[in-house]
């Protein structure tokens, strides 16, 4: 359940991009830091390594507006891809509200996305929450290489059952990320006003 | 949800705020926040001749984050916890202690200000939260309607195009 408070009148949820390193979360939320107004938007944290890989988190904090009378806000975090970095990768997935899995379609990068997603199944049962529970999104994204692979192998691969929304896109042109920020919140905001 | 989420209000909220403010009162301290353990601020309470804060929202994620790691180093190494966190700078003081489970007392201060005294009655304070906490039951479910969802699918738009 998202963080309400009700003194202070405000709903805040907690969305995550997840996937394997390199596929492009940072640079999803990189193009959400410099495209929503300034007075919309926080200052964006980066804990990052020197070749600018994530080494914890990115964080952004987005101000929706008042939703009757509630002051709702996303926070934006992305977990760090490479493969070691599981421990802090589970520490960022506490209390998610909605997830946004940014595939990488280059060839070579197929099965890093498989264990990618089989990753983030473990560490929510790990959590002791159902997959079910959480809107997820597929992002499908650098289309614009050359050798992507089809989306519809990737998504073969990563969404068997054909059960997740999927989108396609570029996120270092900015094609396609705010389509899923806007589902996904979508989807984290109607679970609000749908009582299990 | 993963995470216990607090829901603060009413009468629960004030207390909160009193303590927090009778903390600031009693040490002298810049800003003191209660913040979950997500890395949201509950509450927030700042000296009157204190400066603009710096960004709370990322304090708080920052925080929280930390919290979380030294958790997991903890229990890695065989500790229940490892309480509390002290960052000394050479102009001010970032302490952060636990609030039972759930949250997290943050303070920042000038190093002038005793860091023996802030401890003391940080202890009483946080004993003081954590009897509120405890207390706090289950929110009081609001029912978002329809309009719930419409509002928020048209902000949504304006903000995401
Ligand atoms: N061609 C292409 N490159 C992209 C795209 N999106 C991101 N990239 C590039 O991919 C590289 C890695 O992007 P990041 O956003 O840092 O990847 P990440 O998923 O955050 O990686 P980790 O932090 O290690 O998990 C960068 O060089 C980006 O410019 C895309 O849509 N197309
Ligand atoms: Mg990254």
């Amino acid at each position: 359940m998202s963080t309400i408070n009700f003194a202070a009148r405000e709903i805040n949820c907690k969305i995550v991009y997840y996937g394997p390193g390199m596929s492009g979360k940072t640079t999803n939320l990189k193009y959400v830091f410099g495209t929503i107004p300034g007075h919309l938007r926080g200052e964006m944290v980066s804990l990052a390594t020197e070749d600018e890989r994530t080494l914890f988190f990115d964080f952004l904090p987005l101000d929706l507006g008042s939703v009757q009378g509630f002051k709702t806000r996303f926070h934006l975090y992305t977990v760090p891809g490479q493969v070691f970095y599981n421990a802090s990768r589970k520490l960022i997935l506490r209390g998610v509200d909605g997830i946004i899995f940014v595939a990488d379609s280059a060839p070579n990068r197929l099965r890093a996305n498989a264990e990618s997603m089989r990753n983030l199944r473990e560490n929510l049962v790990e959590h002791g929450i159902n997959l079910k529970e959480v809107p997820l999104i597929l992002q499908i994204n650098k289309r614009d290489l050359p050798d992507a692979l089809p989306a519809s192998m990737i998504r073969a691969v990563l969404d068997p059952k054909g059960e997740l929304p999927v989108f396609e896109a570029s996120a270092h042109e900015g094609v396609g990320v705010f389509e899923c920020l806007k589902m996904v919140s979508k989807l984290v905001l109607e679970r609000l006003s749908q009582p299990k | 949800m993963i995470e216990p989420s607090l829901a603060l209000y009413g009468e629960a909220f004030d207390q909160v705020e009193q303590h927090l403010l009778d903390l600031l009162n009693a040490t002298g301290v810049r800003y003191c926040l209660m913040v979950d353990r997500k890395g949201f601020v509950l509450s927030h309470k700042e000296a009157l001749w204190a400066p603009r804060p710096p960004a709370l929202d990322s304090i708080a994620t920052l925080v929280a984050g930390n919290a979380a790691a030294t958790g997991a180093l903890a229990s890695m190494l065989g500790e229940r916890t490892f309480s509390e966190q002290i960052h000394q700078g050479e102009n001010g003081v970032l302490y952060v202690e636990s609030i039972g489970d759930k949250a997290l007392l943050v303070l920042i201060f000038d190093s002038s200000v005793p860091l023996g005294k802030v401890k003391l009655y940080a202890k009483k304070t946080i004993a003081q939260l954590e009897s509120v906490l405890d207390n706090v039951g289950e929110a009081p479910k609001i029912e978002f309607d329809k309009g719930f969802s419409d509002t928020a699918g048209a902000l949504l738009d304006d903000l995401f195009g």
